[in-house]
C-alpha cells in the first residue's frame, strides 16, 4: 500500500465519480488546439498557393470549381467561384469546351496539357493549362487540379519574332534579286542611251519617205519607254536595297516635329483641294530627338501619309501626333478615318510586293521599305486597324541619347 | 464526528422487467459495441440471451467475457481490457454476483487509466473517467452494483485489494428481481447473508451517517423476515424484497464502509480463496460481540428488530440479538465453524496480520490489533 488510508479517504469529499463533463472539455480543448493548428498549416499552404503566379483551380468531374487561389480572382474578375460551372466562369458558356485539357485528364488518369485562348477584357489571352487528375485514396481521379499560366506576352513575342524572321529572309531575297538585276538593267539602259544618242545619225540615213518617218519616230517611242521604264526598274531595285544588311551609316539628331511639318508643306498643293483641317497636327513639343537620316525617316512618313490620304479618299480626317512614351521611345502615329485594312491582310502588310491597289497604281513596296528604315533605326512599327473605321500607323523610335 | 454526510449512489433501476431498460440505457450512454461481462454458470440460465435480444432491439454489438472466476484475479482482468480495446468497445455491461461485477469495474478502470490494477489499490487513485458500466445484479447480496468498491485479488501477493473510487460506481443499477428466481437455495443463502454482513457492518460502522443507517436497518429487517419465506416458498415477493434489501444495504456500506468482520473476510479468501458469502455466518457474531462494549446501542437496536422487541437494557437486548443472529445462521444449514472451511489452522495469524492492513477495519467502530482478531478466529474454529 502506498499511503494508509485515513476515514476521509473513504468519504472522499474531494472526489466525485469522475464524469464525462471534464473528459469533453479536455477534448474539446484538444479539438480546439488541433483546429488552431490546422487552420495555420491551412494558411500556410493557402499563402503557397496564392504566391505561386499561375492561376489554380479545382475542379470536379461535373466541371465545378471547388477551390481556386487568389490570383484566380484578380485574373478572371470575379468574387466568389466555388461552386460555379468553370466554363461559365471562364467564357461564359453553358457546354463545357471542346478542347478542355481536363477531360482528357480524367479520361486517361494522368497530366495532361493544353493551349487555351481564352477572351479576357476584350482581348485574347492565350493560357497553357496543365491538368492534372487528384485521385482518391483507391487511384481514382476525384478531381482536376488546373494550372493556368498566362503565356500571352511569350505568344506575342514569340509571333514577333518569327515576322521578323520572315521579313529578314525575305529581304534578302529581295536584296539578292535586285543584285542581280542591278546588272542586266545597266547594260540595258546604257544600250538604250547608246542607241538614243545614235538616233540622229540613224534619221539621216533613213530617207524622208513617208515609211521611213514612221520607222524613225517608232524607234523615237520605243527607246524612251525603254528607258522610262528602265528608270522606274531602278527605283524598284534602289528600294529593295534598303532590305540589304549595311554598314551603320551616320546617324544625326532630328527633330521629329520639324520634319513631320516640312513634309507637310511639302503636300501643299495636294492637300488644298481637301477640306480645311482635314490633316491635323498634335505634336507634343517637349520629345527629345530621334537619331536617324532624315531622309529615310521623311520618305517613311510621307509614305504613311500618302497612304492615309489614299484610305480616306477625300473625306475623312488625318491626324498626327507625337508624344513620348516610357522615357524611351517617341511615338509618331498617323491616324486615319478612313477605309480600314480587312483583317486578313494586316499580316502581310510589310512584305514587299504585297498590294491592293489596282495594277499600274504601285508594286506594294512602299510598307515593307518603311519597314526595313525603321527597323535599321532600331525602332518598331505596328499597325492598329478597323474595317470600315479607319487604321493607326504607329512608329517607334528610341530618342536620342543626348 | 462529521455533520456533513455525503452519498455516492448509481442511478438504480428496481422492479419485475426493469431488465428491459438494458439496452435504452445503454444506447443513451453512447454504446455501439458492449462489452458483457457474465460468468459460465449464468450463461447456462438462458438469462444472456434475453439479454441480447433486447441490445439487438436496439441495434446495438456486443462482446462477450465470460471466463469470469469467484474472487476474480487481476490477471482476468487484463484479458478483459484487451478483449475491451481489441474489439473496441464503448460500454461495459455486467449481468452477475459480485465476481463479474468487480470484473467489469477493473475492466473499465483499465482501459481508460491503464496500468495495472495494483496501482489503485487504496481510495481515490483513479484519474480519469471510466467507460459507462451498466449492471445487471443476478443476486441479492454483492451490491457490486451500487458500490464505489472493487475487491480483486492480486494473484502475485494473494491478497484481495480493495479499490475504493466514486468513479467506481456504475452508471446504471438495473435491479430486477426476476433475475433471482434460478438462483440456487446455497446462492440465496449466500447471497442474503453477505447482503445482511454488509447491513450489520455499515450500521455500526464509524462513517455510518443518518444516511445509512436507515438503509442498514431496513436491509437487516427484510432479510430476517424474507430470507426464510424465500427459501421456504421461492415466491417472486420475497425475492423481491430480498433485492430492496440488498441494494439497501449496499447504499449503506458503500457510503459507510464496512469493519472488522469484512477486513478478515477480505483476507481469508485472498489468501485461502475461500468463497465470502459463508464466511459471515462464522464471523458476524463473535465480531459484534467484540464491538458490543463501544456501540451497545446500535446493538440493541439490532437486537430488537432480530427479536421483534426489546427486553430490559441495551445490553440484554444487544446480547440477546446476537444469540438470535447465531440461531438464525444455524437454521440456514450453513456452517458456523471456521475450520469446515479453512484446512490450515496455522495460517490464521498471518491471515489477521494481512486483515490489519484492509481498509474496511478503519471504519470498525472498536480498534483491534491482528492477536485480537486472531482470538477472534481462534474462538469460532
Amino acid at each position: 500500500m502506498q499511503k494508509t488510508t485515513k476515514l476521509e479517504d473513504l468519504i472522499g469529499f474531494g472526489h466525485t465519480k469522475l464524469g464525462f463533463f471534464g473528459e469533453v472539455q479536455k477534448k474539446v480543448q484538444e479539438l480546439q488546439a488541433s483546429n488552431r493548428e490546422l487552420e495555420q498549416k491551412r494558411q500556410e499552404i493557402q499563402a503557397i498557393l496564392d504566391g505561386i503566379t499561375d492561376v489554380i483551380v479545382v475542379v470536379t468531374p461535373d466541371y465545378r470549381i471547388q477551390s481556386v487561389n487568389q490570383l484566380f480572382h484578380s485574373v478572371f474578375n470575379v468574387n466568389t467561384a466555388e461552386n460555379l460551372l468553370c466554363h461559365k466562369v471562364l467564357r461564359g458558356r453553358n457546354h463545357p469546351c471542346p478542347e478542355c485539357p481536363m477531360q482528357k485528364a480524367l479520361e486517361t488518369n494522368s497530366l495532361n496539357r493544353g493551349l487555351s485562348i481564352i477572351p479576357l477584357n476584350g482581348k485574347n489571352s492565350h493560357f497553357e493549362i496543365t491538368a492534372s487528375p487528384l485521385r482518391d485514396k483507391n487511384g481514382h481521379p476525384e478531381s482536376v487540379l488546373l494550372l493556368m499560366r498566362d503565356v500571352t506576352m511569350e505568344k506575342e513575342y514569340e509571333a514577333k519574332y518569327l515576322y521578323t524572321e520572315k521579313m529578314a529572309t525575305i529581304g534578302l531575297l529581295a536584296a539578292g534579286v535586285a543584285h542581280e538585276i542591278n546588272n542586266p538593267l545597266a547594260a540595258i539602259s546604257g544600250f538604250a542611251e547608246g542607241i538614243k544618242r545614235r538616233m540622229p545619225a540613224l534619221d539621216k540615213c533613213l530617207g524622208s519617205s513617208q515609211s521611213c518617218r514612221i520607222l524613225a519616230d517608232d524607234f523615237h517611242e520605243y527607246i524612251d519607254t525603254i528607258l522610262t521604264e528602265c528608270n522606274r526598274c531602278r527605283e524598284i531595285v534602289k528600294n529593295l536595297l534598303t532590305f540589304s544588311p549595311r554598314k551603320q551609316p551616320e546617324f544625326l539628331a532630328i527633330d521629329i516635329n520639324d520634319l513631320i511639318e516640312d513634309i507637310v508643306k511639302l503636300l501643299h498643293h495636294k492637300l488644298k483641294h481637301l477640306p480645311p483641317g482635314t490633316v491635323k497636327l498634335d505634336l507634343d513639343r517637349s520629345i527629345p530627338y530621334v537619331r536617324g537620316i532624315s531622309a529615310e525617316l521623311k520618305q517613311v512618313i510621307l509614305n504613311l501619309i500618302l497612304n492615309a490620304l489614299d484610305a480616306i479618299k477625300s473625306k475623312g480626317a488625318i491626324s498626327i501626333h507625337t508624344r513620348f512614351e516610357k522615357d524611351r521611345w517617341i511615338i509618331i502615329s498617323v491616324q486615319d478615318t478612313g477605309c480600314g485594312i480587312p483583317e486578313k491582310n494586316i499580316q502581310h502588310l510589310f512584305e514587299p510586293f504585297f498590294t491592293t491597289k489596282p495594277v499600274g497604281q504601285g508594286i506594294g513596296v512602299g510598307l515593307s521599305t518603311c519597314y526595313n528604315i525603321i527597323h535599321q533605326h532600331d525602332g518598331e512599327i505596328n499597325v492598329i486597324s478597323q474595317e470600315g473605321k479607319g487604321s493607326t500607323f504607329e512608329v517607334k523610335l528610341p530618342h536620342s541619347c543626348d | 464526528m462529521m455533520n456533513i454526510y455525503k452519498i455516492s449512489v448509481p442511478e438504480i433501476f428496481f422492479g419485475r422487467g426493469s431488465l428491459k431498460y438494458a439496452g435504452i440505457t445503454a444506447r443513451r450512454l453512447g454504446a455501439e459495441k458492449i462489452l458483457f461481462v457474465s460468468d459460465s454458470g449464468l450463461e447456462k440460465t438462458g438469462w444472456l440471451d434475453l439479454i441480447f435480444e433486447i441490445l439487438e432491439r436496439e441495434n446495438l454489438k456486443w462482446i462477450k467475457f465470460t471466463t469470469v472466476v469467484p474472487n476474480p484475479r487481476d490477471l482476468d482482468i487484463e484479458e478483459g481490457a484487451r478483449l475491451y480495446r481489441q474489439e473496441g468497445c464503448d460500454v461495459v455491461m455486467s449481468l452477475g454476483g459480485g465476481s463479474p461485477m468487480d470484473t467489469a469495474k477493473g475492466i473499465a478502470l483499465l482501459t481508460s487509466n491503464g496500468g495495472c490494477i495494483r496501482d489503485y489499490e487504496g481510495a481515490n487513485r483513479i484519474q480519469s473517467p471510466l467507460p459507462p458500466m451498466i449492471f445487471l445484479p443476478s443476486t441479492a447480496g454483492g451490491g457490486s452494483d451500487i458500490s464505489q468498491f472493487a475487491i480483486i485479488t492480486d494473484a502475485k501477493r494473494n491478497i484481495k485489494m480493495s479499490i475504493i473510487s466514486r468513479t467506481l460506481v456504475p452508471n446504471i443499477s438495473i435491479v430486477d428481481p426476476i433475475l433471482l428466481m434460478t438462483n440456487s437455495e446455497g446462492l440465496i443463502i449466500t447471497s442474503a447473508i453477505d447482503a445482511l454482513a454488509h447491513a450489520i457492518e455499515s450500521y455500526v460502522s464509524l462513517l455510518a451517517s443518518p444516511l445509512t443507517e436507515v438503509r442498514s436497518l431496513k436491509a437487516i429487517d427484510l432479510i430476517l423476515k424474507h430470507l426464510p419465506l424465500a427459501l421456504k416458498y421461492r415466491q417472486l415477493d420475497d425475492l423481491e424484497n430480498l433485492a430492496i434489501a440488498s441494494t439497501s444495504a449496499a447504499i449503506a456500506f458503500s457510503n459507510a464502509s464496512l469493519g472488522m468482520e469484512h477486513a478478515i473476510a477480505h483476507s481469508l479468501g485472498g489468501m485461502l480463496d475461500v468463497v465470502h458469502g459463508l464466511i459471515h455466518p462464522i464471523l458476524l457474531a463473535p465480531v459484534m460481540r467484540y464491538n458490543l462494549p463501544v456501540c451497545v446501542n446500535k446493538i440493541a437496536k439490532f437486537g430488537e428488530i432480530i427479536l421483534g422487541k426489546r427486553l430490559q437494557t441495551d445490553e440484554s437486548t444487544a446480547h440477546a440479538g446476537i444469540e438470535k443472529l447465531e440461531k438464525f445462521c444455524a437454521s440456514l444449514n450453513v456452517t458456523t465453524r471456521l475450520r469446515d472451511i479453512v484446512s490450515d489452522r496455522e495460517t490464521l495469524p498471518l491471515v489477521c496480520q494481512m486483515a490489519m492492513y484492509d481498509s474496511c477495519l478503519l471504519t470498525n467502530p472498536r480498534p483491534a490489533t491482528w492477536e485480537q482478531m486472531l482470538q477472534i478466529c481462534e474462538e469460532v474454529w
